[in-house]
């Protein structure tokens, strides 16, 4: 099964690269790099999606202690955070050649920065506490906080960037794009959805399996 | 305005090493512990 | 039943506080050392200072919090007392409440003291717009204090509690701070607070989440 999912990760990706390169046209204002777009909107959708899991993940645990919730935040967590990263980077090589800097303190940025170090934070207690069974209840918590607190961070961060503050640079968002470039977008998102679902799920695997070899 | 290839190299060459580190390191830890059983 | 426990642990803390005024006085040199830092660093340009003086507000408020929070279980774990509030009967959240009024007083009353400081040493009129500062204050502080104390809960027995709690903890207040900074701001200029609502909807919103997820979870922090 998971080998399937496998090569359909693989066909995902190969989607994804087609569309993004050959498909989309090349857009007036930025040229070509413009189409690290294509990488870094769906890296940031998907860490969003990761967390989101990480939150419910948490919640299940909590309510019912059931090991399989504890490993799917785990990886989870582990899975977003990579993409969270790549979002970051991402943004900051695409934003030198546009805007001149690699880093701006511009809303989504910081917003996206924010939420790297919580769930940073999230994975320092899964390793910094030994007992498996406090780990697990304190990185629940900490799962649960980190997600109600991204609203309030997206909100805050937001508002102190663009309220009595003209908006210093266009970001094309997925809302005023023309089809095509929203098109390859979905694709290149329903590819790193798959990424997500297949890392989780190994991750989970070996979770177990580590478990099993302890025990 | 250029098109800056190289940037855009970088950007999903750094995402290839990202994941891709990520799933060489699972897909060690699972030949490990096939190993040992 | 319920608040009466959490009013013993609140009553237990301050009593313990009064007599040995050990945090309280750590916490006002460490806030009179914090105002020479911000003279000796910015306090040659007045209009400098005069700008930035939210923010340096709030950072003595943060960096004086975080010490008090950190102590926060202080005497549970030297003295052994984990056991005692494991066994304690009924919801723990009572505990959790209690904590948290107590850290609340003493980062109120800190602040207030630095309030005074930074009023007296950098010549600032606090006096016409002190009912809405204090209130941009609490605000901010009862999320800050809802969220540190269950963070200090659950970090007080890990190895490297003191890496551990501010990584936490600083990274979720990102919103109260940018909240209370922007109000206080706009107090200190003399603005009325209806133009910063939307902050000051956040940070109750902020508040009213910490301590809800803060009583619905403390029970999981302290138990084993």
């Amino acid at each position: 099964m998971s080998r399937a999912l496998g090569w359909l990760v693989v066909v995902g990706l190969v989607a994804g690269l087609v569309m993004g390169f050959g498909v989309a046209p090349r857009e007036a204002a930025q040229g070509n790099v413009q189409r690290i777009m294509y990488l870094h909107v769906p890296s940031v959708l998907v860490a969003y999606l990761a967390f989101g899991v990480v939150l419910v993940a948490s919640i299940a645990y909590l309510t019912t202690r059931r090991e399989a919730a504890d490993r799917i935040g785990h990886a989870s967590a582990e899975v977003g955070v990579l993409f969270t990263g790549i979002t970051i980077a991402s943004g900051a090589i695409w934003g030198k050649p546009t805007w001149g800097t690699w880093w701006t303190w511009d809303a989504r940025l910081t917003s996206v920065a924010v939420l790297f170090v919580m769930y940073l934070g999230y994975l320092l207690v899964r390793g910094m506490v030994d007992d498996r069974e406090r780990a697990a209840r304190y990185s629940a918590v900490v799962g649960i906080v980190a997600a109600l607190d991204v609203p309030l961070v997206h909100f805050s961060v937001y508002w102190w960037r663009t309220l009595h503050q003209p908006p210093t640079m266009l970001k094309p968002g997925p809302s005023t794009m023309p089809g095509l470039f929203a098109a390859t977008l979905m694709v290149n998102l329903a590819a790193f959805a798959l990424v997500y679902v297949y890392l989780v799920t190994k991750r989970v695997r070996l979770l177990r399996r580590e478990e099993e070899a302890l025990a | 305005m250029p098109d800056n290839w190289s940037f855009v190299a970088a950007a999903y060459g750094l995402a290839l090493v990202i994941l891709g580190g990520y799933w060489r390191h699972l897909v060690r830890k699972e030949r490990e512990l096939d190993g040992k059983s | 039943m319920y608040a009466r426990r959490a009013w013993i642990v609140l009553w237990k803390d301050v009593l313990v506080e009064r007599r040995s005024k050990e945090a309280l006085n750590a916490l006002f040199f460490f806030a009179l050392l914090l105002l020479f830092i911000f003279q000796f660093t910015l306090g040659g340009d007045r209009e400098r200072l005069a700008g930035a003086l939210p923010g340096l507000l709030w950072l003595g408020f943060v960096l004086s919090g975080l010490v008090g929070l950190g102590r926060a279980f202080l005497t549970e774990r030297d003295h052994d007392c984990w056991e005692g509030l494991l066994l304690s009967p009924g919801d723990k959240s009572a505990i959790y409440l209690g904590k948290l009024a107590g850290n609340l007083l003493l980062m109120l009353l800190v602040e207030a003291i630095m309030l005074v400081l930074f009023g007296v040493f950098f010549n600032i009129d606090l006096g016409r717009r002190l009912p809405a500062l204090a209130g941009v204050v609490v605000l901010g502080t009862v999320g800050f204090a809802a969220v540190g104390t269950l963070f200090a809960a659950m970090t007080a027995q890990v190895r490297a509690r003191e890496l551990l709690f501010p990584v936490l903890l600083l990274p979720v207040l990102v919103p109260v701070l940018l909240g209370a900074v922007k109000a206080t701001e706009a107090v200190l200029a003399g603005e009325s607070l209806s133009g910063v609502m939307h902050w000051l909807k956040l940070l109750a919103a902020a508040d009213i989440v910490y301590v809800a997820v803060g009583v619905l979870t403390f029970d999981a922090i302290l138990e084993g």
